[in-house]
């Protein structure tokens, strides 16, 4: 009886946006009479921080400090459109609609200070709440004098508005597949390493160590960044190992239904991680990010499963990969029935499971 | 445009609420006379719905008002019945139950232990009807009938009975290939598990508005669900939230919004449902379970010459968002690679099980374990480096997707040399070497001269 280590790769890919796009997102922008910016989107956020990546956007955008800018996602009144947080496309198509709000903020109080300053706004710049004057180092005007006077002064209401909006992808060949044009936003690349310690004894499969690496166009918050790399590996981990609402699927019996009897990942599941960004600028979104959301968690299972082929010599196909499989693996493997069928050029893994070997009425000819 | 918030790594803007617990979320919300609620679900898997009584709850004391499906203005609604998805759920079960746990009545009363009480004073006659929970077996003749139109969803484009992609000429692929790799994955059906559970406070107005506090993911969307079903314009609702205590996907479903809203429509006052623990992990959507067979047509040198795919995407009892899941998936089967010749059919399978529904990285997750997966065995079957059979066939600069749609920007090389790195793997200097730039010389075999265009999308 031993521990086996093995190791396993994969490289992946994810879509932003809803597969065949049509998914608006709006927002709009208002600014306060010391300057001070209120933010109205749409997206809702479940912790993948949609309002610091849009507040961020905005604060850069206009040129204001990131502490200025409040984020109201509250409600359908006060805020416009967003289809939605789903499908990878809160930073690139919210943030989207948040940067083309804040630029028209922007002008607007370039607008404004050009008239107070008696200067051409194509020679201000905004930078840090400071209205300056382009080489004119010393010559400059505080946005919160200048959104004063547009309101006191010039009974000005600065605002701005938003939306992104990829045309839908339609299919014109059901046949084929075949669309009428991109069917997504940009796409995020990633590859994973896993490395993995098996207990032939127990079947115990501990995942020990997971180096990532995913291009994220541009990392408007690394930390951010870093948090869903991170929290989607335990759940591309609990995919892989521990997971499974229907423990003997197709039965629907012995389903889980409080914490202690369904193994969500755990703190003490974590392994060593290894996390490399790679900023290569989509050509299209906010400051040239990429979705990272879902992706996060697509990479880990397959080079878990490889991994453990690596440690064993027995390839688990049906996730998750537990201590029972691993036992049930180990088995065949003894008994000589681990190697796929091989006839002529043809060689064929888990012919067991395969539709062909379950009297299903579905016509698969290999 | 100057740079000082973004890339920086700045604190999340509502984190010191969330991990002090003084974030709002909707549990938290409090409204003068609130009722609350329970739901009477079905109790099988498969039956017929007969002679629903409520007549009981109703007349118990501190009942306020139980709502069937006689009470629901638009009782059958499809998540995607604007992207041409036809709706197959009934809000409330009006004569057939599909799902164990499928809503059937909901009861709201002056406290939760009345609710309980009405829900559990329901009756209905049911007869029981056979069931099915194997996607492989919903294919048989013999097999128990989820819908009265079979066992699949039957409305992709041109009204095909599953999401098809042909590309180039898969018999022929096999016959030139060297070998002919076949393989079988199937990655369960998992929780979203979030911490804080379905929950919905739907406050009505003196103006006659409904304020709804909402958990979904996609405020939206969920106000455009709840309109459809009351038949009521946007201007009468106001959907309150954006700050979501965990949804990965399963917040999507507009699942306690709906029936909330009527409760406080037909009562007059606010009224608020939390779903327990365990209604959260039995009668939630899940992520679907899958089916996949990939045989991929391979040269002895590492060339994936074509691939033909077989998807069963296992639905649970009513479609919602699989059919927009299963093509998703569609588009992505051949992974971060260019596969000249293609061959893919995948099927929305209804089983008498939860409908299952987005989960982060929906239709792609499953797909990627597969072709990951199968990826290490063609590379172990042809005695390859697994970096570098992936870097052979990774997508470049105008190669084309399964749709056809040219590859602008691919990052596939960029990601495995940089894990080959700080894995401290050797790659041999054609590969350590490679980029994204369009293919030419040895990377443009004559398999591969037609996967690539210059121009256009």
């Amino acid at each position: 009886m031993a521990k086996h280590r093995g190791r396993g790769i994969s490289a992946i890919e994810y879509p932003t946006g809803m597969n065949q796009n049509g998914d608006p997102s709006q927002a709009w922008i208002k600014v306060k009479p010391d300057g001070r910016v209120d933010v109205f989107s749409g997206t809702a956020d479940i912790g993948n921080g949609a309002k610091t990546i849009q507040s961020q956007i905005v604060a850069d955008t206009i040129g204001v400090p990131y502490d200025w800018v409040t984020f109201d996602n509250s409600n359908t009144d006060s805020s416009p459109v967003c289809t939605g947080t789903f499908a990878s496309r809160a930073t690139f198509v919210a943030g989207n609609a948040v940067l083309k709000a804040a630029r028209q903020v922007r002008e607007a109080l370039l607008e404004i200070a050009g008239k107070e300053m008696e200067i051409s706004p194509e020679d201000l710049e905004i930078e840090d709440g400071k209205v300056t004057v382009k080489g004119v180092p010393g010559e400059e005007m505080d946005v919160a004098e200048v959104a004063g006077a547009a309101a006191f002064g010039h009974g000005i209401l600065v605002t701005g508005t938003g939306a992104q909006l990829n045309p839908y992808a339609a299919i014109t060949d059901p046949e084929t597949g075949e669309v009428d044009g991109p069917p997504h936003a940009a796409i995020s690349y990633a590859a994973c390493a896993a490395e993995v310690e098996v207990d032939d004894e127990t079947g115990q499969v501990t995942v020990l160590k997971l180096t990532q690496s995913y291009d994220v166009g541009k990392a408007i918050n690394p930390s951010l960044v870093e948090g869903q790399i991170q929290g989607g590996a335990m759940m591309g981990l609990g995919l892989g190992v521990l997971e499974n609402s229907y423990p003997y699927y197709p039965s629907v019996e012995h389903r889980g239904s409080q914490f202690g009897s369904y193994y969500a990942p755990a703190p003490l599941d974590m392994p060593e991680m290894h996390t490399i960004i790679i900023e290569n600028p989509s050509a299209d979104g906010p400051y040239g990010a990429k979705g990272i959301g879902e992706m996060a968690n697509n990479g880990q299972p397959g080079a878990i499963a490889t991994a453990v082929h690596d440690a064993i010599g027995v390839w688990i196909t049906e996730l998750p990969i537990t201590p029972e499989s691993v036992l049930r693996a180990l088995d065949r493997k003894a008994a000589g029935e681990h190697e796929p069928r091989r006839e002529g050029k043809m060689v064929i893994f888990d012919e067991d499971i395969s539709v062909n070997t379950q009297s299903t009425g579905i016509t698969w000819t290999p | 445009m100057s740079g000082k918030a973004v890339g920086a790594r700045l604190p999340r803007y509502d984190g010191m609420g969330h991990v002090t617990g003084a974030t709002r979320f909707v549990d938290d919300v409090r409204a003068p006379g609130t009722l609350w609620a329970k739901m009477f679900r079905s109790p099988h898997h498969h039956a017929s719905l007969r002679n629903l009584d409520v007549s009981a709850a109703e007349a118990m004391p501190g009942v306020r008002a139980v709502i069937t499906w006689r009470d629901v203005p638009h009782l059958v609604y499809g998540h995607l019945e604007a992207l041409g998805i036809p709706a197959d759920e009934p809000l409330l079960a009006k004569d057939e139950v599909r799902y164990l746990g499928q809503p059937i009545a909901f009861v709201a009363a002056e406290d939760e232990e009345t609710a309980a009480a009405g829900a559990e004073a329901i009756r209905a006659d049911f007869e029981e009807r056979p069931a099915v929970f194997d996607v492989r077996r919903a294919f048989n003749e013999d097999a128990a009938r989820v819908h009265p139109w079979g066992n699949w969803y039957p409305h992709f484009e041109g009204e095909m009975d599953r999401r098809q992609i042909r590309k180039g000429d898969f018999a022929q692929a096999a016959e030139q290939a060297d070998k002919i790799i076949s393989g079988v994955y199937r990655p369960a059906a998992i929780e979203h598990v979030p911490v804080e559970t379905q929950v919905c406070l739907t406050v009505p107005e003196p103006d006659g508005r409904l304020t709804i506090h909402s958990c979904t993911q996609a405020l939206y969307f969920s106000m455009g669900v709840v309109a459809a079903h009351l038949q009521t314009p946007l201007n009468k609702l106001k959907v309150v939230g954006g700050t979501v205590g965990g949804g990965f996907g399963g917040k999507v479903d507009t699942a306690s919004d709906t029936v909330t809203a009527l409760a406080a429509q037909k009562t007059g006052r606010p009224v608020k449902w939390r779903w327990t623990r365990e209604e959260e992990f039995l009668v939630s959507s899940t992520r679907a379970p899958w089916h996949m067979e990939i045989i991929d047509a391979v040269t002895s040198d590492g060339w994936i010459l074509g691939r033909k795919m077989l998807t069963l995407h296992d639905s649970g009892a009513y479609a919602r968002f699989s059919p927009y899941g299963v093509t998703k998936h569609s588009f992505h089967h051949t992974g971060a690679y260019t596969i000249p010749n293609l061959h893919f059919d995948g099927y929305v399978v209804f089983t008498n099980r939860v409908p299952t529904t987005a989960m982060r990285g929906f239709g792609v997750t499953s797909v990627s374990f597969a072709v990951e997966t199968h990826m290490s065995r063609v590379a172990r079957e042809l005695g390859m480096d697994p970096y570098e059979i992936r870097l052979k066939n990774a997508n470049r600069i105008n190669d084309t997707s399964p749709n056809r749609i040219r590859y602008t920007d691919p990052s596939t090389v960029d990601v495995l040399q940089s894990i080959a790195e700080a894995e401290g793997a050797a790659l041999q200097p054609a590969f350590a070497g490679m980029s994204r730039e369009p293919r030419a010389g040895d990377l443009l075999p004559e398999h591969l001269v037609t996967q690539v265009k210059t121009e256009g999308h």
